[in-house]
């Protein structure tokens, strides 16, 4: 197990230098000038203002040695500072937005394993039958729409018509949990009907083939109810697909929020992200990439780590 | 409320299908383009003779599609109290009026914390706002203004012309500061009196008190609380009528009545009416919207054309909303690079504007009926607008821009080096709105169908299309050739035009003997020292008919060498719950009418909610 965990943190270290390197590299080659972002067109009225800032900012450096000193300095959790809101350090901006892009995170995977579930074994139970096909239609429906369009639906529907929830922005936990609720509530159900659909596929396909287990058969044999043999029998070994794609989704959904916290202005990682590129402010695009990639990394690494413990198999190879 | 849904979709398979057509338009063969140019030289030749229809607008009259509305004043009973969210387009990058970039959105919180020192009337004159007086020495090298009395900042400390003195220190080393305080030919500010100031001017400027109603020199800070300024970007403290309360980046930021503020209306109840206020950056258009018509927010900012036809379809179809339209002399259009082939030959430019039909395009961009065709750098509603420059702005010429083609094409000594007969190449970029995009289109139809060009549209995001026109890496030149931009402000001319036709390079400044006047913001790099000196002789006088007729040359010189085209005006709307009120009907210290909201900047101290 020592040396599954030594040769997993040594893979882990090696993908995060590529993932750093990389990403600085594309962000210090996107086109348009950062110090031209911070003293906006109106303010480049002379050259030497601008060479000013750009020595400021450290852009005269060649990228190697700008990336060599952002790793230095990121290493110790130092992440740099932001262009453009000046003094307002990168690793703070993480820190502040992480927890409203992880609750939606959170919610969007509840939301939807709350609806996955119990649709993924009522297509098993009933394979090939109106249920199902039913089932599957919802599923279909729900990952061929884009999350986006599933919120302007949203506010359409719980803002603007029925006038039940905020149309946009963030109330804080410490606001309250209802307030907060009132705005959390759209985003992530729009963020969860995707995973919705994939989660319930993966648990009716995994479902049905449990069914045909000898297991099953035996339980049924005792007389068991089928709600009880669905539930208490089939449905654990059926989730094991289920919890591995959760993990991998959970991560990507941290870095994948972009459209509906833009579209519900929301000031998560994906709303800082964006605007970032926007306004070409490097340091925080960096720091935002990477931070995603390394939980990415990470939860990836995590969830390999416990198939090793889980499983002896996948341990010995 | 379907329909506004409806319309959202609807955009976005819009802007697919404008995505679609510009891969085809990219990617399509000579070939496809000579297919196509019997269909086009028929669309081309309708749209000349709908062109033909179009009438110069006249100066201060009403044209089609211009529905500002109305400043006037006030008859309702104002209520003192209350709390309203103003959804903004987008974040403000800081609180800082010397360092941080201010457009519109931040306009919105600034004029809530700040006091400026001038204030522009209905009329876009200035008047004093913090200050009570300003007056110029003979030459406009020095003004001399007083400060109102008895005006203390949100920490309690007192405002003197000493503070304007401590300012100054700040502003020098501030980014946006420094680039008015250039631009501006300001040099030196004394404190000539406790409540006394006197600016002092390397060059005459006479429209020197313009900026002092912008940001970055006009809004006034407190120096002590400046010293640390990352403290004052999360602290700022100016003499406004709201005091900052806190700001969630990207979230909110909130601002509280100033109960100490020194203003009051015209029947001296103390301003600012209302309580509190919440400003949302919701950078969505629609999500906006619909938060203004779900009550999340009292108040939508948009600059987008397609917003404000969303809101005039809600509020005909019954939403309690009101618009409140400003459109001014921003307007949208684009430049020929003049220093790179084959935009260096006039014939080509000319061409190319005759060749672009300005309705469809101004279709295209969704302003049929909000906005107004542009014709020059000032808006028929402006006091600066030239009727004579509007008629000789080239029109859409098909015939006329086909020969001026045939012309360059033609001729050995052609400056872009290709052999006689064979057809320009240009880039003809624009950032990618599917608006824009669909606009290009129009004119790539028209152009193409001449079978003389070939046309590479592209598409960058707003800093790449910015950095490529700035051209910092050489030497201000950039690297554009038909380029799409907006242009001029509802500020005095001089402070976007005089720039914007300066020596865009130290080779041509040198060459026009002026080689210390170099302007980066000459995007066109287009130079005649025709305009130049018109240009500085317009901040050489205050005497409104003699600028005007310095105005009104450029204008024409402009319309000969076309450095530039023209698309429409841009409109700009506060879209509002019925009971916000006041918007338009602010007045000034002296009791004259403001200018409402212009860009959609509001002024908040006088709103109030109906009851």
């Amino acid at each position: 197990m020592a040396r599954v965990l030594g040769t997993r943190l040594l893979r882990l270290v090696a993908t995060l230098f590529a993932v750093t390197f990389l990403s600085f590299l594309m962000t210090a080659l996107l086109p348009g000038d950062p110090a031209v972002a911070v003293l906006g067109v109106e303010g480049v009225q002379n050259e030497e203002l601008l060479l000013e800032v750009r020595e400021e900012l450290g852009l005269n450096d060649p990228i190697p040695v700008r990336y060599v000193n952002w790793l230095g300095r990121a290493v110790t959790g130092d992440l740099g500072e932001s262009y453009i809101n000046r003094g307002v350090p990168v690793a703070q901006t993480i820190q502040e937005r992480i927890p409203v892009t992880a609750q939606l995170a959170v919610m969007a995977i509840i939301i939807a394993l709350v609806l996955a579930i119990p649709l993924g074994v009522l297509g098993a139970y009933k394979e090939s039958r109106w249920p199902d096909t039913a089932s599957s239609a919802f599923a279909q429906i729900a990952l061929s729409v884009p999350n986006f369009i599933t919120g302007i639906f949203l506010i359409w529907l719980f803002s603007v018509t029925l006038r039940w929830l905020p149309a946009s922005n963030w109330n804080r936990l410490g606001n309250g949990v209802v307030d907060n609720l009132k705005t959390s509530i759209m985003p992530a159900t729009a963020l969860a009907m995707t995973q919705m659909a994939i989660f319930s596929r993966l648990v009716r396909s995994d479902m049905i083939a449990t069914l045909q287990e000898n297991f099953v058969l035996a339980a049924k044999a005792k007389g068991l109810t089928d709600r009880f043999i669905l539930l208490r029998h089939a449905l654990r070994p059926s989730s094991l697909s289920l919890m591995t794609i959760l993990g991998i989704n959970f991560g990507a959904l941290l870095g994948g929020t972009v459209v509906i916290e833009t579209l519900f202005a929301i000031p998560g990682l994906g709303f800082r992200l964006i605007n970032a590129i926007s306004q070409r402010d490097i340091m925080v695009i960096q720091g935002i990439t990477v931070f995603i990639a390394v939980v990415y990394v990470v939860i990836n690494t995590v969830v390999d780590l416990l198939y090793a413990a889980v499983d002896p198999r996948i341990r010995r190879s | 409320m379907t329909e506004r849904l409806d319309g959202r979709l609807a955009r976005l398979l819009a802007a697919l299908a404008a995505f679609a057509l510009l891969v085809a338009a990219c990617g399509g063969s000579s070939d496809d383009t000579d297919d196509a140019a019997p269909e086009d030289e028929t669309e081309a030749a309708e749209a000349e003779e709908e062109a033909e229809d179009d009438d110069v607008a006249e100066a201060g009259e009403e044209a089609e599609g211009d529905v500002d509305t109305e400043i006037e004043e006030s008859t309702g009973e104002r209520v003192v109290g209350g709390e309203i969210a103003v959804g903004l387009e987008a974040e403000l990058p800081g609180m800082r009026p010397w360092e941080d970039t201010c457009a519109s959105s931040c306009y919105n919180i600034f004029v809530t914390i700040y006091d400026k020192l001038m204030e522009s009337t209905e009329t876009g004159e200035y008047e004093p706002w913090l200050l009570e007086s300003i007056t110029p020495n003979e030459d406009f090298t020095e003004w001399v203004g007083t400060l109102r009395s008895g005006v203390t900042f949100h920490n309690g400390v007192d405002l003197t012309a000493q503070s304007l003195v401590d300012m100054f220190a700040i502003q020098q080393t501030g980014s946006q500061s420094q680039s008015q305080i250039a631009a501006s030919n300001l040099a030196t500010v004394e404190a000539t009196g406790d409540l006394e100031v006197t600016y002092g001017l390397s060059q005459p400027n006479s429209a020197f008190p313009a900026y002092l109603s912008r940001a970055q020199l006009g809004m006034v800070f407190e120096p002590g609380a400046a010293a640390d300024g990352d403290a004052f970007n999360a602290a700022p403290v100016g003499t406004g009528p709201f005091v900052f309360e806190s700001r969630d980046l990207d979230n909110e930021t909130i601002v509280t009545k100033n109960a100490d503020y020194w203003g009051t209306d015209s029947d001296g109840t103390q301003l600012p009416y209302l309580d509190k206020i919440s400003f949302r950056p919701i950078p969505d258009e629609g999500t906006r919207l619909d938060a203004t018509l779900s009550g999340t927010t009292q108040v939508a900012h948009t600059l987008r054309q397609n917003t404000i036809r969303d809101s005039r379809a809600e509020r005909d179809g019954g939403a309690e909303i009101t618009l409140f339209e400003f459109q001014g002399n921003n307007v949208g259009g684009g430049m020929f690079n003049v220093l790179v082939p084959p935009f260096d030959d006039i014939r080509v430019r000319k061409a190319l504007v005759q060749l672009t039909p300005q309705d469809q395009v101004i279709e295209a961009l969704g302003g049929t009926g909000i906005s107004l065709p542009g014709t020059q750098w000032f808006s028929p509603d402006s006091p600066w607008y030239s009727e004579a420059a509007a008629a000789a702005w080239p029109q859409f010429d098909f015939e006329a821009g086909k020969a001026l083609l045939e012309e360059y094409v033609n001729d050995p000594e052609r400056s872009d080096g290709k052999a006689v007969g064979e057809k320009i190449e240009y880039e003809l970029s624009c950032p990618p709105d599917p608006t824009l995009i669909a606009a290009m289109q129009v004119g790539f139809e028209v152009a193409t169908s001449t079978e003389l060009v070939d046309i590479n549209l592209t598409n960058y995001d707003q800093q790449t299309h910015i950095n490529y026109a700035l051209g910092a890496d050489n030497g201000f030149v950039g690297s554009h050739g038909a380029h799409c931009w907006r242009f001029s402000d509802d500020n005095d001319p001089s402070t976007s035009l005089n720039p914007a036709f300066a020596p865009p390079t130290a080779e041509i400044a040198a060459a026009a003997g002026i080689p210390d006047v170099v302007s980066p913001l000459n995007f066109a790099n287009y130079f005649d020292g025709d305009i130049f000196q018109a240009a500085i002789g317009a901040i050489r006088t205050d005497n409104f008919d003699e600028r005007y007729a310095l105005y009104e040359s450029i204008s024409l010189k402009i319309a000969e060498d076309v450095p530039v085209w023209w698309s429409g005006h841009t409109a700009t709307a506060l879209i509002t719950d019925d009971a916000v009120m006041g918007l338009v009907s602010w007045e000034l210290p002296s009791g004259t009418l403001g200018q409402g909201m212009p860009n959609a900047e509001g002024r908040w101290h006088q709103v109030w909610l109906a009851g």
